[in-house]
């Protein structure tokens, strides 16, 4: 039953996709008399769809409806409600039914500006157009390659062997539902991080579509620019959370005592975050210069592009192994649809090459232009390199079948000069003036930074801390957040000098007059935070790996850590064992910790949950390894000021709501410094 | 910088700078006193070692027992005095190319290397070549 109404659903988003296309059409010609009104049926129809497939394959995996292939292979009767409700989207044609959910949520707020723009919007209905090919395709996946309520024909005990297409087949359910992955259904972050990665994926569609409108009418200028900067800034901050959940949720799950390991599934996820933010400076430069029009043009289809690969690289199979893709139904049709994103796009933007080639020139490398232009060469590099890591081993065993691994050690040695480069770029573009600047002017406002980031790193020295990467990232980062800081100080004391104002009154309304430069600085704050964080923690970490028998005590950074006793607990859905810790520093007992190795269901792996306890000066980290009569062995880590890591990411990605949710203050202009 | 006068003529100033070289001089002294991390063998060379029955996991943060297994020979090997080299060739030999998460500057992955240098030689070029070339006015 939920089956049919699910895929009807689907199969009225995909036709109204069509009718959205056919519509953006005649708009976009603008001959006939197709008003903003005209769009309502389409888009309407595309949301209803979109949210009653969803729903239905909720309601199937709430009430247990094994007769639907997806409920039987992804959830179980015993499951708790939380990951119920997150088996939704957590396996393939789940998550491709997610993303048909953003994607028709943000076809929706785009139709709803075009309603409310004055005369005949060409541009509006062009966008609603690409928007309708990119929906026709994903709900045209969902009723073919990957449709999520194919129904069981096959049941087994456990899970469902055979199943059909049209869920009107006649079914037999599968007695009990295989469960979620084990990974997946271990940690609550695995409810937040995939619907927030898509709203930041799916997003960069909208910028894409204003872009591909723009050409295919011809328009110069940066009205598609203008227009879609609230998107690709809302897009990019539910991104950044989505990234930064994703570390935590490997932090905090995995226990290997780590947030970041450069595989394939991240490099997916932070390739486009290059990129737009990459898009979001450079777009700075083509509003206040005119400059970098087709650079912009060509960011926004690449961060497109490279949602659709991320998507490709994710939900295909090929990073198990290159040539099990091809056996995924799938696989080959994200990966045609690549194809065509870039071939289309780039095809339209050569061919219109004339609309954009009369952008002015840089007048001086010294300019808050140049740094804009340093700051895209490095992101565009970094993203560059992670993206050659990631594909080339793919290239080379897909047309010569050798195996060969790119991994941590290569990204690291890549990543951090580019980042270092990065903060210092951070540091100084912000306040380095248009067109050109004077040195002195420069050293004017950079005087006071250096000298404080200088006298961190002097007093990290003084304490003993002499490792080089970590006194060059102190510099950097204090240098950075330091120039935050002063820039923010001296406009607020000019501010309250002639308003007659407090200073802390002045230094608010300063950040609400500007709140698009404000909410740039409290991101790079945050970013600034982040790259702290990453310095301390990864070169002031202790790792040890213990062996200890039934009330035996190891001491690790200064924590003494005693074997209490091992214990079992049976779930509904799994099956625990654990071990009983005590730590203790100087003889004062802070707690009892419980690493333990969780057995799902029918799964033979075991999946560990670290123990974490946490304070300001840092995590200790307890990972079991392997437990038995004996003894347990197990991996301890601590992991100074980490928590700056999660800090910093949440105040680099919320600073996009003081950019569109603060107002500007009502009457006097203040003194921009 | 600021110029030298301006310096003399105020006593703020000066002491300013003075703090500031010896700032300066304290922590370029600690960057030559100092040295990137000293991690232990072990850790380095285990992370730079792919798990076989893995995906992409190094030996180091693997829990399973292959990856175990080769953390041991690994750790005796260390112990033995071998070279950093010769641990590696003996995996490599053993698991193959496929397991040199360090991906080595020669051979297939010389191109993993040279690309990323390449596009920042394109890209400085491309920023260079977008300057106004008032600079160098032509002279007829």
């Amino acid at each position: 039953m939920m089956a049919i109404v699910g895929y009807l659903a689907v199969l009225l988003a995909a036709v109204s996709s069509v009718g959205l296309v056919i519509t953006g059409y005649q708009g976009m010609r603008g001959t006939s008399r197709v008003g903003p009104r005209s769009f309502r049926l389409p888009v309407l129809g595309i949301l209803l769809g979109a949210i009653v497939a969803m729903s239905a394959l909720e309601v199937g995996i709430l009430r247990n409806d094994f007769s639907i292939e997806y409920v039987a292979n992804n959830s179980a009767s015993a499951t708790p409600l939380l990951f119920k409700i997150a088996s939704g989207w957590a396996a393939l044609e789940g998550s491709i039914l997610l993303w048909g959910l953003v994607l028709a949520g943000y076809v929706y707020t785009v139709y709803l500006q075009v309603v409310r723009s004055e005369g005949q919007d060409r541009l509006g209905a062009g966008a609603l157009l690409v928007l309708g090919l990119v929906t026709a395709f994903f709900f045209g996946v969902m009723l073919t390659v990957s449709n999520p309520f194919r129904v069981c024909v096959e049941p087994g005990a456990v899970g469902c062997f055979e199943a059909a297409n049209l869920p009107w087949t006649s079914s037999f359910p599968a007695l009990e539902g295989r469960g979620p992955n084990p990974l997946l259904q271990n940690h609550i972050l695995m409810a937040a991080h995939p619907p927030m990665l898509y709203l930041g994926y799916v997003g960069m569609a909208v910028p894409f579509a204003f872009a591909m409108s723009a050409l295919m009418l011809g328009m110069s200028g940066s009205t598609w620019l203008r227009r879609t900067r609230a998107w690709t800034l809302i897009a990019w901050g539910f991104l950044t959370i989505g990234i930064l959940l994703g570390g935590l949720w490997s932090y905090e799950v995995l226990g290997w005592g780590g947030y970041w390991a450069w595989d394939p599934v991240e490099n997916a996820s932070f390739l486009p975050w290059l990129t737009a933010t990459a898009f979001l400076h450079s777009a700075v430069v083509q509003e206040r210069r005119g400059m970098l029009q087709a650079w912009n043009f060509v960011l926004i289809i690449a961060t497109f592009a490279l949602t659709i690969l991320g998507t490709f690289l994710t939900r295909s199979g090929v990073i198990v192994s290159v040539h099990s893709f091809t056996q995924s139904a799938i696989g080959p049709v994200l990966l045609w649809f690549l194809m065509l994103v870039l071939v289309a796009s780039f095809g339209l933007f050569a061919t219109r090459a004339g609309l954009v080639a009369s952008s002015p020139r840089l007048d001086s490398l010294a300019s808050r232009e140049g740094v804009f232009l340093l700051n895209n060469l490095l992101l565009t590099v970094f993203a560059f390199v992670v993206l050659v890591g990631t594909l080339y081993p793919m290239f080379v065993e897909a047309f010569t079948g050798d195996q060969l691994s790119v991994g941590r050690p290569f990204y690291d040695r890549m990543a951090i000069p580019l980042s270092f480069a990065l903060l210092l770029a951070m540091g100084v573009g912000p306040v380095t003036p248009w067109r050109a600047a004077r040195g002195s002017v420069l050293w004017e406002r950079l005087r006071t930074p250096v000298r404080i980031a200088l006298a961190a790193a002097a007093v990290a020295v003084v304490l003993s801390y002499r490792n080089r990467f970590l006194l060059l990232g102190i510099l950097l980062a204090v240098f950075v957040m330091a120039a935050i800081l002063r820039n923010l100080y001296v406009s607020a004391r000019s501010a309250s000098k002639s308003w007659e104002m407090s200073m802390p009154r002045s230094a608010l309304r300063v950040m609400r007059n500007d709140t698009g430069y404000w909410g740039g600085q409290i991101s790079h704050f945050g970013v600034a935070v982040v790259a702290l964080g990453i310095c301390i923690s990864a070169n002031l970490s202790v790792e040890a790996e213990v062996v200890l028998a039934t009330g035996e005590t190891a001491s690790v950074a200064g924590y003494d850590i005693t074997y209490v006793g091992q214990f079992t607990r049976e779930e509904p859905h799994r099956f625990v064992v654990g071990a009983q810790v005590e730590v203790s520093r100087n003889g004062r007992v802070l707690g009892q910790e419980e690493p333990r190795l969780n057995q799902y269901g029918t799964s033979s792996q075991s999946v560990a949950t670290p123990s974490v306890d946490e304070s300001w000066t840092g995590d200790l980290y307890l990972s079991l390894k392997s437990i038995d009569a004996n003894g347990v062995r197990l991996g301890v880590w601590w992991f100074p000021f980490i928590w700056l890591i999660w800090l910093g990411g949440l105040m680099t990605g919320l600073a996009v709501l003081w950019s569109r949710l603060v107002r500007k203050p009502a009457r006097e202009k203040v003194p921009v410094g | 910088m600021a110029d030298t006068a301006a310096m003399a003529r105020n006593p703020r100033t000066l002491i300013g700078w003075i703090v500031t070289a010896i700032l300066t001089v304290v922590v370029v002294a600690g960057f030559v006193i100092g040295s990137p991390r000293q991690e232990d063998r072990i850790a380095r060379l285990g992370s730079s070692i792919k798990c076989p029955v893995c995906q992409g996991e190094a030996i180091i943060d693997s829990p399973s027992p292959t990856a175990k297994a080769m953390m041991e020979v690994l750790e005796e090997k260390v112990a033995a005095g071998e070279t950093d080299g010769q641990i590696v060739s003996y995996f490599r030999a053993r698991f193959g190319e496929a397991i040199l998460l360090d991906p080595p500057f020669a051979g297939k992955t010389l191109v993993v290397w040279l690309l990323p240098v390449a596009a920042v030689i394109g890209g400085v070029w491309m920023i260079l070549s977008r300057r106004r070339s008032t600079r160098t006015p032509v002279v007829k």
